[in-house]
């Protein structure tokens, strides 16, 4: 649901640009990135989780559901993509990134 | 084997890449096999290679761009400027032309500036619809962003290419008002009243004294575009989702000459959408599980499938944006337009004012639902539309549409077409192709089939809003008038603005389509 506004708080313009995103910097944790750029279609309803529903064990689809889920594996697929997955390039999630991800994936899911 | 920019050894390759990590830094160089796999089309209409990339750069703002376009133009390395790269159907990330080096501008990803008393916004290449939505809601913002049906673009390149949304503020590209574009010799423009130093106008009116520039840089090669101003809607007091469903195929030119008018008139003050059978019965499932046999699915079964969904043969949906009051009395005139004319529709509403929760029909959340049908057709699926714009006049819809249709049929793909009503005057055609990408006899049917209907609606005076890469000098060709006058002027300014021809080489094929594919 969006935020409610307070009008007369509002700063009616921003003379400061700020960084919406931090593309490419290595300060990202996992689990903001898992949030900001997996979570929406590899959650529970996410269409993400509808396709996977369909091609792995019953119980699984949601990527931190997985009984096995290695790095390697996950590294590849979002560098590559797969099936309507479109591919992560590098200024999305660095390489550094993507390994924390991958493992922290894996983690979770032992 | 390396992909090397056209014209270029591997020596003078080697070298400009030096040239790059030492402007910009070893580590926004890019120079893998995996790496430059990850700016590929994942949903091409034919080998991905045929569009590789040979490197991608990634700079940290307009003055890392100076270096490299200093550098690019003296060892004639041709640059793919993108935002996002996520131009799904259209190319995604890749270049046309195989061996460009990607310009990637992702860490461009300012929000500049929020001005909520003008309801207008600066922005960076490299903010996504997924991004400002975010800012937006940190900030408390009583302004409303308009996005496409998928969040994962960048709120620059979609407007850049003509994109569409569903709010008033749905054409895209009349959303712009003023920009900063970096030119292929390293000067920086700012478009608009954006020329006058101290400028509080900027992004309150597009017309300065003179030409307004804002136009040639969309959808073209001609600059790098590095801030954007665009306007943004006051979130309104109401909304209303209209949803029609038209039963018969007969209906189709009363139903043009029913919206015409009430968008004409702004009584519908947002894009609509119209789907035709074909479109409405892929939801929550896959080709496969209604249709087994060769060609596309016919007439008959479509219909069997939407009889059993309750579909009409053409479903309508638009929101309407205003004051509860002024909405009934919208809704009234819609109702009172449809019973004289369609009186076989059937019409449903839903209402929300402000202070109530979102629901979905508002199109306001992010969203990625698109991605979703790409496997209509088969795993690993593509896909890409052919979108001619049209008049909508009754006639003249009916003559496109009546050609696209049986096209389609005619080369064993379902019809599966769309049309929105993106402003008060035109309809833009959406007719998608679903194919699985490793089938190559359907990804070459898929290109046959395009190119057919390249030719017949240049034919009957017919022209595209947007492509994919693959057919970007078909598309410019399409325009022939006055021994293809328009086209050749674009070459001209190309020439003056980029004379080594290093940005964006084949983009709209600008510069290219005298020679094809």
């Amino acid at each position: 649901m969006r935020l409610k506004l307070i009008a007369a708080a509002l700063p009616l313009v921003a003379l400061a640009p700020v960084a919406v995103q931090s593309a490419g910097q290595p300060s990202r944790s996992p689990e903001e990135i898992y949030t900001t750029r997996c979570a929406y279609c590899h959650e529970a309803g996410g269409w993400g989780t509808r396709a996977l529903a369909k091609r792995v064990p019953a119980g699984e689809a949601e990527l931190r559901n997985r009984s096995s889920l290695p790095p390697a594996y996950t590294i590849a697929v979002v560098r590559r993509g797969i099936g309507a997955m479109p591919q992560f390039t590098p200024t999305e999630l660095t390489d550094a990134e993507l390994e924390a991800l991958a493992n922290w994936l894996d983690r979770g899911n032992r | 084997m390396a992909v090397l920019p056209p014209g270029l050894t591997q020596q003078a390759f080697d070298q400009a890449i030096a040239e790059f990590r030492a402007a910009i830094g070893e580590e926004w160089v890019f120079t893998s096999d995996a790496d430059r796999a990850s700016y590929l089309d994942p949903f091409d209409m034919g080998d991905q290679d045929d569009h590789a990339s040979a490197a991608a750069l990634a700079p940290s703002g307009v003055e890392d761009c100076r270096k490299i376009l200093e550098i690019a133009n003296r060892h004639k390395v041709p640059l793919w400027p993108i935002s996002m790269g996520k131009n799904l159907a259209y190319g995604t990330a890749a270049p046309e032309m195989r061996g460009s080096v990607i310009l990637d501008l992702k860490r461009m990803n300012r929000v500049i500036e929020v001005n909520e008393e003008l309801g207008t916004a600066i922005v960076e290449p490299g903010v996504s619809f997924f991004d400002f939505k975010a800012e937006l809601e940190r900030r408390g913002s009583g302004l409303w962003m308009s996005g496409p049906a998928h969040s994962w673009g960048s709120v620059i390149g979609n407007a850049l290419e003509h994109g569409v949304g569903y709010t008033p503020y749905g054409q895209h590209v009349e959303t712009i008002c003023g920009m900063e574009v970096l030119l292929a010799d390293g000067s920086l423009v700012r478009t608009g009243l954006g020329a006058l130093e101290g400028t509080k106008e900027w992004q309150a009116f597009r017309w300065p004294f003179g030409p307004g520039l804002d136009g040639m840089f969309t959808q073209s090669n001609f600059g790098i575009v590095t801030k954007m101003g665009l306007w943004l809607m006051p979130e309104p007091e109401g909304m209303a989702g209209v949803s029609i469903r038209v039963p018969a195929r007969e209906d189709f030119h009363a139903l043009i000459e029913t919206l015409r008018p009430l968008r004409m008139t702004d009584v519908i003050n947002a894009p609509y959408t119209i789907a035709n059978g074909w479109r409405q019965i892929t939801g929550g499932r896959v080709r496969s599980e209604v249709w087994d046999q060769p060609g596309a699915i016919s007439r008959e079964r479509m219909e069997e499938l939407l009889a059993e969904r309750g579909q009409g043969w053409w479903s309508v949906i638009f929101n309407l944006f205003d004051s509860p009051a002024a909405l009934d009395l919208r809704l009234d005139k819609i109702r009172r337009a449809f019973a004289e004319k369609l009186p076989g529709a059937t019409i449903d509403v839903q209402r929300w004012e402000q202070g109530q929760p979102q629901e979905s029909w508002m199109r306001q959340e992010v969203s990625l639902a698109p991605l979703g049908v790409v496997d209509w057709g088969g795993n690993p699926g593509g896909h890409s539309d052919f979108g001619p714009i049209v008049a909508p006049l009754g006639d003249r819809a009916e003559e496109v549409y009546s050609i696209i249709e049986q096209r389609f049929l005619e080369y064993g793909k379902d019809p599966w077409i769309g049309m929105f009503g993106i402003s008060s005057r035109a309809l833009i055609f959406v007719a998608d192709m679903f194919f699985t990408r490793t089938d190559a006899e359907e990804t070459e049917r898929c290109r046959r089939l395009f190119r057919q209907l390249c030719d017949d609606m240049a034919d009957i005076g017919v022209g595209l809003y947007r492509t994919h890469l693959r057919f970007m000098d078909d598309a410019a060709a399409m325009h022939r008038w006055g021994d293809h006058a328009l086209p050749r002027l674009n070459n001209r300014i190309k020439a003056a603005l980029d004379p080594n021809g290093i940005l964006a080489p084949g983009k709209q094929g600008i510069g290219s389509w005298e020679d094809g594919e």
